[in-house]
């Protein structure tokens, strides 16, 4: 077959992350060997490899060869201005290509979203045939390469960066999932999005906020941290669990609610020339966690921690729309979708400048907490 | 062999049309579609497309009826004369020639980027031309049982990955139906002939049927199966991705199943079987038309099948090798479903008509 390579001759490629053009020292080594090509070092790319010597002894333990178990994955930085190239000049270094059809995650620095339009950078990957489109992006504070690794050994920070993004069901920080499919849709509709973010510190990663895309100039415009991602679900009605913790006005004391379902409808209305929306929220979960164990668990208890969430949940609303409408003037809470739909027609006319009109538009939400069971503490 | 004396029946013409009908649309044409349309409502043209195609086909059958036994190579003198006749039939036999070679382009290009990189593409397109040959010089019959187990394998496997692919379905990238109202989906009818350029089939096909009244039948259904299959694409597609991003995607179609992994089932990937089924698709498509042309020139030239199907070989391998790139070879694909759309959409209604007339003046 003309097409056959051998699996022991290919690098698998599980994450890629692109930072802004920094060489790393073995690269400025290189070069200084002579081992360089006419470029401009605009962007270095981090290739993680599956270590295969690791990989395929997972279960040997005592860590009989000298320098102790090994990490199971290789990280190789290459600077260059094509991504493209970059992956072929890596093929100069390493004896197994890159190879990618694997790849899962795409990480890309702030630094970089910052300077260079997304779907420029993202070009390769729309139009390789080794790259699946299922692969995740993410941006990452600080460099992206640093999102590569981890402190333990045995385990690939690639893997490490998807799981993490599957606990949607426990935390309602999570942003659904930004894959190269999803992201293309995004790209040309013109509208402004949210890529979800990590930090990364001594080996150890964390989920964390998102990076506010600008919808016209594809460029990273600002962040939203944990609090204001957290509104965000809340607007968009997309979570799936996580937990609202609030202090009772009256005990101050600590109180959390578990959310089981969230609901959430944007109202368009149109009067005349202005437009303006209505966020109906409503959701149902359950009392967690109560330290204010002096007062009777009674109907009035009730629904005076149910205000309290209540206040709590418009509190994370109000400032993450404060955000997004007059910081970043940018609709990445899915208000231009709630438009589209309710008025088809008028959306042809608003739409090229609708981060625009977004920003302009009154917004007021009303939020409804149902809490629904007490869990296993009948009488306090 | 060429004489109709191998019968089929009328399940295996509807099989025939619809393994014939299912072929390089279903990768593009959510996108062809979409471009014209510009809104999510592709579907509904699709349905619509589906209409025509139908009432074509059921024009076509009923002409074919007028003459029983007889392709349209041989009955067309009877209606329009010798060397009219002969003319149109090698108008037929060139298309049939070219949707021929632009199948098997298609699936050179599909092959060669998504499965066997590095493979050259006349390897390819011969392995496809020398099993095709093969499989037609027998005649319709063996090639109605072929596609008797294409078809099976094509529902069970299409249906189940069109079900997998619901994970990353979003529901608003369909909506509002009919938001920019009816005309955007009137344009998208257009586009959506070369998927459904069928019913020419009939007029070769209705000669071999066992019982040709049953031949609006075979059409009906066929078209109905297919319709729906390029239905289910076309919404499973622009759900997955959007209307903005189907209309990027050079193959939306395949790129819907590298969009979503489902990790824990033995397989995690499902690409390679919609290419598995689709080249299957295309293989059939292929060899009806390299069959309906080598069966014209056999008839109008009154020359022998086999010497025909080899003689034909080299030029369907010439055609398919002409576009210079991607963008030539879809141009080539509109190019012949615009003539498709002018040859069969209208003639067909002109020449029943006369032969009407004809029939009455000989009463």
């Amino acid at each position: 077959c003309w097409s056959s390579r051998e699996i022991e001759d290919l690098g698998l490629t599980f994450a890629i992350a692109i930072d802004k053009g920094k060489e790393t020292n073995t690269e400025k080594e290189l070069k200084e060997e002579g081992g360089s090509y006419p470029k401009k070092d605009n962007i270095t790319l981090t290739y993680q490899f599956v270590n295969e010597k690791a990989a395929g002894a997972g279960t040997s333990g005592g860590g009989g060869s000298g320098q102790g178990a090994q990490k199971a994955y290789i990280n190789i930085s290459e600077t260059g201005d094509s991504l493209q190239q970059i992956g072929s000049e890596v093929a100069l270094r390493r004896d197994r290509e890159v190879f990618s059809p694997h790849l899962k995650v795409v990480v890309m620095s702030e630094d970089v979203l910052h300077t260079f339009p997304i779907d420029e950078m993202l070009d390769q990957f729309f139009r390789d045939n080794e790259i699946r489109l299922s692969c995740l992006v993410l941006s990452a504070k600080g460099e992206a390469r640093d999102a590569l690794q981890l402190k333990e050994n045995g385990e690939i920070p690639a893997f490490r960066l998807i799981g993490l993004g599957e606990n949607e069901h426990k935390v309602s920080r999570i942003l659904p999932p930004m894959t190269l499919a999803k992201l293309i849709g995004k790209l040309h509709s013109g509208s402004s999005f949210l890529l979800q973010n990590v930090v990364a510190a001594n080996g150890a990663v964390k989920y964390s906020g998102a990076a506010v895309i600008n919808g016209k100039s594809k460029k990273m415009i600002g962040t939203l941290n944990e609090y204001e991602t957290e509104g965000i679900t809340w607007i968009r009605g997309e979570g799936k669990g996580g937990v609202v913790k609030s202090h009772d006005k009256k005990s101050q004391q600590t109180l959390a609610y578990d959310i089981n379902k969230i609901k959430s409808r944007i109202q368009p209305i149109v009067k005349g020339k202005d437009i303006s929306f209505h966020v109906d929220i409503e959701s149902e979960g359950d009392l967690v966690e109560n330290w204010n164990t002096k007062e009777a668990l009674d109907t009035q208890f009730i629904d005076r921690l149910e205000t309290t969430i209540e206040n709590e949940v418009k509190k994370i609303v109000g400032q993450v729309l404060k955000k997004i409408q007059h910081d970043y003037k940018a609709d990445v809470a899915g208000f231009d979708e709630s438009f589209r739909l309710t008025y088809p027609h008028l959306w042809k006319r608003v739409k090229n400048n609708w981060d625009d009109t977004f920003s302009k538009a009154d917004i007021t939400y009303s939020v409804n907490v149902t809490i629904t069971h007490f869990g296993t503490v009948k009488t306090q | 062999m060429f004489s109709p004396t191998s019968k089929i029946t009328t399940a295996q013409a509807t099989i025939i049309i619809i393994n014939y009908m299912l072929a390089a649309g279903v990768l593009t044409l959510p996108r062809t579609v979409t471009e014209q349309t510009q809104s999510p409502d592709g579907w509904i043209s699709v349905l619509l497309g589906g209409v025509l195609a139908v009432i074509a086909g059921m024009i076509i059958a009923k002409l074919s009826q007028q003459y029983p036994k007889e392709t349209f190579y041989e009955y067309s003198r009877h209606i329009v004369g010798k060397w009219l006749g002969h003319l149109i039939s090698i108008v037929f036999i060139t298309y049939f020639l070219a949707l021929g070679a632009f199948e098997v382009r298609v699936m050179s290009e599909i092959v060669d980027f998504f499965l066997l990189e590095g493979t050259p593409s006349w390897a390819i397109i011969m392995t496809v031309l020398w099993i095709g040959l093969y499989s037609i010089t027998q005649g319709l019959d063996p090639i109605a049982r072929l596609f008797e187990m294409i078809f099976p394998i094509t529902v069970i496997i299409f249906l189940t990955i069109a079900l997998m692919s619901l994970g990353i379905f979003e529901i608003n990238n369909l909506r509002p139906v009919l938001g920019d109202g009816i005309m955007p989906v009137l344009r998208g009818v257009k586009t959506t002939n070369l998927s459904f350029t069928c019913s020419e089939i009939m007029f070769i096909l209705v000669a071999f049927m066992k019982k040709p009244k049953n031949a609006v039948k075979a059409v009906v259904i066929g078209t109905g199966v297919v319709t729906s299959f390029y239905m289910i694409t076309m919404i499973m597609v622009i759900g997955a991705l959007s209307v903005e991003g189907v209309v990027t995607r050079t193959w939306p179609g395949l790129d819907l199943m590298r969009s979503f992994e489902i990790p824990g089932l033995i397989f995690e990937r499902f690409e390679s079987f919609l290419l598995v089924i689709w080249i299957m698709q295309l293989f059939a498509t292929f060899i009806i038309t390299f069959y309906a042309a080598s069966l014209g020139v056999s008839q109008v030239f009154k020359k022998k099948p086999l010497s025909c199907m080899f003689g034909l070989l080299p030029v369907i391998y010439i055609l398919s090798c002409m576009p210079k790139n991607e963008n030539d070879v879809f141009i080539l694909g509109d190019t012949v479903s615009h003539i498709a759309l002018y040859i069969f959409g209208a003639l067909p209604i002109l020449l029943l008509v006369i032969s009407k007339w004809r029939k009455r003046g000989e009463k």
